[in-house]
C-alpha cells in the first residue's frame, strides 16, 4: 500500500503526541496499542515482516513486564536496568517504530516533493534528504572500521576510554568529509543548487487510504486529549 | 569551432603540487571520443574538472588560462548552469549518489533543471530501456554491487542528455563483466554522437572507442595518438609509457572470470583450512546460534569443506563480483563469527578468535583501517610491545622512513596501503590478505604492489589477494584460486611474467 | 571556497545534512545510556557536548556562514520530535542553536573564543529536553507512574531535573560545551589540521 508522504508525517506527529501525554487508564492504553500497531500493520503491508516482528515482539514483551512483573514499588539493580529498559520501550517505540517505517518507505524523490509541497526552503529539504541518505552511510563506515579494529585488537583502545572514542571517531570522520565532498561534487554537477525551482516527477496525490488513515489518527488524538484531560 | 577548448591553462591547487597544470592547450571536436591517460597525480582528473568547471568553482587554486566549453567561458559560468551540457560519471560509486533508490537518483539531475514532470519520465524511460536498467529499478542503493552503482550513476548522468560527457577512471572498482557493460555504455553514446572524454588506466576496453588520445605527464601534455595510432601502439612502447596494456590476453581475461576447468592442485607445505561455511541469507536462530554445514548446499555464500593454501606464495583470488571473494577474506581471518573455519599452521590450529591473530587483512578502503596521528604510532600500535627497531626496520622496508611522524591521511593512496602493511608485519601476522590492492592503480603503482607481495610471501607469509586486475596476477600471483558460488573451482600455479 | 560569498549554497546544506546525521549518530548512541538510570539522563550536559565536540569544531571550520549552526539546530528539533521527544523543547532549540551561530558569526566562525562559546551556548539545546519536565512537572511525574515507570525512576529522575537543578544543569551544558570545543579543537588538530584537510 503506498502512503502519501504527507500522511505519514501527520502520523508522526499524532504518534509522537500521544506517546507524550502517557496512558493512565485502560481506555487510554487501548488508544495507544491501536495507533502503535498501524505502523507494525503497514511494515507488514510493505513486506518488512523482519522488522515487523522485532519492533512487536519488542514492544509486547516490554508492555508484559512492566504490567505483570514490575510494580511502582521494584527496587533493585536488577529491577530498575529493566525498569530502564522497558521504560524507553514503551514510552518512545512507537514513535521510533514510526520514524523507522516513514524513513523506511519514503523515497528522497517523495520527501523533497512533499518537502515542495508544504513550501520548506530547498535549503532546508536538501539537508534534511541528506540526514536521511547519510545514516546508512555513516552505518557502513562505521561497521567497516569497527572491523578494522577488531583486527587489529584495538575494540577497547587498550583500556583508554578517550583512545576507544577516538579510535572510531576520527576515522569515521574522515571518510564521512571525502564522501561529503564528492557527494556534493557529483550532486552540483548535476544542478543542484541552481536558481530554477526544483521540479518533482513525484506527482503527490492522496488516496482514499490516506484519508481514512487521518481522519482515524485525527480522532484519536481528539479522543485521547478528551479522555485524558476533560473527562 | 572545437566544442572544448582549453587554452595555455596553467592551474596548481591551494597547497599542493599533485595534479597541477603547465601549458596545456586541448581541442576537442564534437562527437569524438577522447581517452586522457598517465600516472596517476600527473594532472588527468584536473582537465576533466576544468571541462566540468568543479575547478575552479569547487577546488580552488591558481588557475590562469581560458577554458571553453560548449560556448560558455568556464570562469564565469556557475556549476549548475552546466548541468544540462556537462554530464559527470567520478570514480567512486559510493558517494556519488544523492538519493537511496534507483529510480530517484536517475530523476535527480532533471528535477534540478526544473523540467516538467512528463519529460523526466519520458526521459528516464529512454534511459532504462538504452541501458538495460530494468532489473536494478526500485531497488536501494545500498543493496547494488559497485558496477550496478555505476550504471545507475551513468544513466543519472545521460537522463540530463548532456551533449558532453566526461568519465573520471569510471573502471577502477568494477569487475570484468561490469568493465564490459561500461563499454556497451560508451559505445552507445558515441553511436549518439556525445562528446566523451574518459580519464583512465584500464585501456583494453576502451581500444576500439577512441578517436583521440591525450598522454598526460606531470601535468603537461607529453604525446598525443589518433585512436589509430593508438591501438597499433605494440608492447613494449606501451610499456615504456608505464601505461597499462591495451589488449589482454584470452587466457587472462578467462582466468579473471574464474572460466576455467575445475581442478585443484596438489600443494606440499602448506596452511590447512577446514569447514570453512558461511551464508548471508541464512541468519542464525534468535537466541541460538546457528551452525552453517556443508549440507545447506546453495543457501551458503561460502563453501569451503577443506582447502590447502601453499604457504610463503603470492595467491590470486579471482571470480565474478558477488561470488564470495570478500565473504572467503573475511571469513578467513575472523570477521564473519559465524563461519566456524579453522585453520591449522604448522601444527597449530587456530579458530574463532585466535584466526584474528594470525591473519590480517587490507581493506580495500584502506582509510578505515588507519587510526592515529603518525605512521610511526600507527605501527607501534600493532605490537604487543613497543619495539622502536623493529618498527623502524618495518618502515624501512617498505619505504616509509622519511613519512615517520606523517598523519597517515596525508599519505596517497599507495603510501596508506603500505602504511596498513607495515602494522600488518608488526602484528606478526602469517597470512596477508589483500581485497583488491589495485583497482584504481596505474600501472608503475601496481608494479610496486607486485613486488611488494612477491616480498610479503618470500619472507615467509602467505599473501592471499582478491583481485579483478589481470595483470597484477600475470606479474605476482605464484597460484590463482578460483571461486564460483563460494566454491572452489581451481587452484593452480601460475606462470609469472618474471 | 573561490566563492566570498556569504550565501549558504548547495554544498554547504550537503555538509550541514552530513554533520547532522553524526551529530545525531553520536548522540544516539550515548542517549542510550540514559534509560540505565535517571541520573544518566541528567548527565547527558556532560556526555553529550564532550562526544560531540570533536564532528562539531570539525563543522565550524567546513561551512564558516551564517546559518549554518541555525540550521542543525532546526534539523535536531525536527529530528527530536519525530523521535518522539515532543515539540515543547524545539523553539528553545533552535534559539540556542541561533544564539550560538550569532556567537561564532562575530567571530567570523574563526576566532577561537567566540567558538568555545558558541559550542558552550549551543549545547544549551540538551536542556532544552528537559523542559517538559519541568513546565508539566507535577502532571509529567503521574504521567510517568502511570504510564510504568517506577515510582522509584521517578523519583530519581526529578531528584535530578527539577525548578532547582535547572539553573545547575545550564550552567553545567554550557562549562561542559566550552570544554568540549577545546577538545575538539585539539582533536581537530592533531587529525584534520596535520592530515591537511582543514
Amino acid at each position: 500500500m503506498k502512503l502519501d508522504p504527507r500522511t505519514k508525517l501527520f502520523m508522526i506527529l499524532v504518534v509522537s503526541l500521544i506517546v507524550m501525554m502517557s496512558a493512565t487508564t485502560p481506555f487510554l492504553w487501548a488508544i495507544r496499542l491501536s495507533i502503535t500497531l498501524i505502523p507494525i500493520v503497514l511494515l507488514i503491508l510493505e513486506k518488512k515482516y523482519a522488522s515487523a516482528l522485532r519492533f512487536l515482539l519488542a514492544y509486547s514483551t516490554a508492555l508484559v513486564l512492566t504490567f505483570f512483573f514490575l510494580s511502582a514499588e521494584s527496587e533493585g539493580i536488577v529491577a530498575s536496568l529493566l525498569i530502564g529498559y522497558c521504560g524507553i520501550v514503551v514510552q518512545f517505540m512507537p514513535a521510533l517504530i514510526t520514524a523507522w517505517y516513514v524513513v523506511r518507505t519514503t523515497k528522497i524523490g517523495e520527501f523533497m516533493s512533499c518537502m515542495q509541497k508544504m513550501h520548506i526552503p530547498d535549503g532546508i529539504a536538501v539537508s534534511l534528504a541528506v540526514v536521511m541518505r547519510f545514516f546508512p552511510t555513516i552505518k557502513e563506515e562505521y561497521s567497516s572500521i569497527n572491523d578494522a579494529m577488531r583486527m587489529r585488537g584495538v575494540m577497547l583502545g587498550g583500556g583508554n576510554v578517550l583512545k576507544m572514542v577516538e579510535f572510531r571517531m576520527i576515522p569515521l570522520l574522515f571518510s564521512c568529509v571525502n564522501i561529503g565532498e564528492e557527494l556534493s561534487a557529483a550532486a552540483i554537477t548535476r544542478g543542484l543548487g541552481g536558481e530554477v525551482k526544483r521540479s518533482s516527477v513525484v506527482e503527490l496525490k492522496l488516496g482514499i487510504a490516506d484519508y481514512i488513515l487521518m481522519t482515524f489518527l485525527a480522532a484519536a488524538t481528539v479522543i485521547f486529549v478528551v479522555f485524558k484531560y476533560f473527562l | 569551432m572545437s566544442i572544448i577548448e582549453l587554452e595555455n591553462i596553467n592551474f596548481q591547487y591551494k597547497g599542493s603540487r599533485d595534479g597541477s597544470l603547465r601549458d596545456v592547450n586541448i581541442k576537442i571536436e564534437e562527437g569524438q571520443t577522447v581517452l586522457l591517460c598517465g600516472a596517476s597525480g600527473s594532472g588527468k582528473t584536473s582537465i576533466i574538472r576544468l571541462i566540468n568547471g568543479l575547478i575552479p568553482h569547487y577546488y580552488s587554486g591558481e588557475l590562469e588560462g581560458e577554458v571553453t566549453v560548449d560556448g560558455h567561458d568556464i570562469k564565469k559560468t556557475e556549476l549548475h548552469e552546466l548541468a544540462g551540457t556537462v554530464g559527470t560519471v567520478f570514480q567512486n560509486p559510493r558517494s556519488q549518489f544523492f538519493s537511496v533508490d534507483t529510480d530517484g537518483e536517475i530523476v535527480f539531475g532533471p528535477e534540478n533543471i526544473g523540467l516538467e514532470p512528463k519529460e523526466i519520465k519520458a526521459r528516464m524511460n529512454d534511459v532504462v530501456a538504452e541501458m538495460n536498467l530494468e532489473e536494478i529499478l526500485g531497488r536501494s542503493i545500498f543493496d547494488l554491487s559497485g558496477g550496478q552503482k555505476q550504471r545507475i550513476a551513468c544513466a543519472s548522468v545521460a537522463a540530463l542528455l548532456p551533449k558532453i560527457i566526461l568519465l573520471d577512471e569510471p573502471s577502477s572498482n568494477l569487475d570484468f563483466d561490469s568493465i564490459e557493460l561500461l563499454r556497451g555504455i560508451i559505445t552507445e553514446w558515441k553511436r549518439q554522437g556525445k562528446t566523451i572524454i574518459i580519464s583512465e588506466h584500464r585501456l583494453w576496453y576502451l581500444k576500439d572507442a577512441v578517436d583521440h588520445v591525450f598522454y598526460i605527464e606531470n601535468g603537461q601534455i607529453a604525446k598525443e595518438w589518433s585512436g589509430e595510432e593508438f591501438t597499433s601502439l605494440n608492447e613494449d612502447e606501451v610499456k615504456s609509457y608505464k601505461l597499462r596494456p591495451i589488449v589482454l590476453e584470452e587466457e587472462l581475461i578467462r582466468q579473471i572470470r574464474g572460466d576455467c576447468e575445475s581442478s585443484v592442485c596438489e600443494i606440499k607445505d602448506a596452511i590447512e583450512l577446514q569447514n570453512f561455511y558461511f551464508s548471508y541469507k541464512k541468519k542464525p536462530y534468535l537466541l541460538l546460534k546457528k551452525r552453517f554445514k556443508e549440507s545447506d548446499g546453495d543457501l551458503l555464500n561460502l563453501n569451503i569443506s577443506e582447502l590447502r593454501i601453499p604457504k610463503g606464495k603470492v595467491i590470486g583470488l579471482v571470480g565474478p563480483n558477488g561470488t564470495g571473494k570478500s565473504t572467503f577474506l573475511r571469513c578467513l581471518c575472523g570477521l564473519e563469527r559465524d563461519c566456524k573455519g579453522r585453520i591449522v599452521s604448522d601444527g597449530v590450529t587456530y579458530k574463532g578468535r585466535q584466526r584474528l591473530k594470525l591473519c590480517y587483512m587490507v581493506m580495500q578502503d584502506v582509510n578505515h583501517q588507519l587510526f592515529t596521528d603518525s605512521v610511526r604510532s600507527e605501527v607501534m600500535l600493532s605490537m604487543k610491545e613497543d619495539d622502536e627497531e623493529r618498527c623502524d626496520e618495518l618502515l624501512k622496508m617498505l619505504g616509509l622512513t622519511e613519512h615517520k611522524d606523517t598523519h597517515p591521511m596525508a599519505l596517497s593512496g599507495g603510501q596508506k596501503q603500505r602504511v596498513a602493511i607495515a602494522s600488518a608485519l608488526a602484528s606478526d601476522a602469517h597470512v596477508l590478505l589483500f581485497d583488491e590492492p589495485t583497482s584504481g592503480l596505474d600501472y608503475s603503482h601496481m608494479e610496486k604492489v607486485a613486488e611488494l607481495l612477491q616480498r610479503l610471501a618470500s619472507s615467509g607469509a602467505s599473501v592471499i589477494v582478491s583481485t579483478h586486475d589481470p595483470e597484477l596476477i600475470s606479474e605476482c600471483c605464484d597460484y590463482v584460486l578460483g571461486l564460483n558460488h563460494g566454491k572452489v573451482v581451481y587452484l593452480k600455479e601460475n606462470r609469472k611474467e618474471r | 571556497m573561490e566563492n566570498k560569498s556569504n550565501k549558504l549554497k548547495a554544498k554547504d546544506f550537503i555538509t550541514i545534512g552530513i554533520f547532522t546525521a553524526i551529530l545525531f549518530a553520536v548522540e544516539f548512541a550515548f542517549g542510550m545510556l540514559g534509560y540505565i538510570h535517571p541520573f544518566i539522563v541528567a548527565s547527558y550536559v556532560v556526555i553529550l557536548p564532550l562526544a560531540s565536540g570533536i564532528p562539531m569544531m570539525l563543522f565550524y571550520t567546513k561551512v564558516e556562514k551564517f546559518g549554518m549552526i541555525t540550521i542543525v539546530s532546526v534539523l535536531l528539533a525536527i529530528i527530536m520530535f519525530i523521535g518522539g521527544m515532543g515539540y515543547l523543547g524545539a523553539p528553545l532549540i533552535i534559539i540556542s542553536g541561533l544564539v550560538a551561530d550569532l556567537i561564532a558569526k562575530s567571530g567570523k566562525y574563526k576566532s577561537f573564543k567566540k567558538t568555545v562559546l558558541s559550542f558552550g551556548v549551543f549545547n544549551l539545546w540538551i536542556c532544552a529536553n528537559y523542559f517538559p519536565i519541568l513546565i508539566t512537572a507535577d502532571a509529567y511525574r503521574q504521567d510517568l507512574i502511570d504510564g510504568g515507570y517506577s515510582a522509584e525512576y521517578v523519583e530519581n529522575l526529578f531528584l535530578a531535573i527539577n525548578v532547582k537543578t535547572i539553573g545547575i544543569l545550564v550552567v553545567l551544558a554550557f562549562a561542559f560545551g566550552c570544554l568540549g570545543a577545546v577538545i575538539g579543537k585539539a582533536a581537530v588538530k592533531k587529525h584534520f589540521e596535520k592530515a591537511g584537510i582543514v
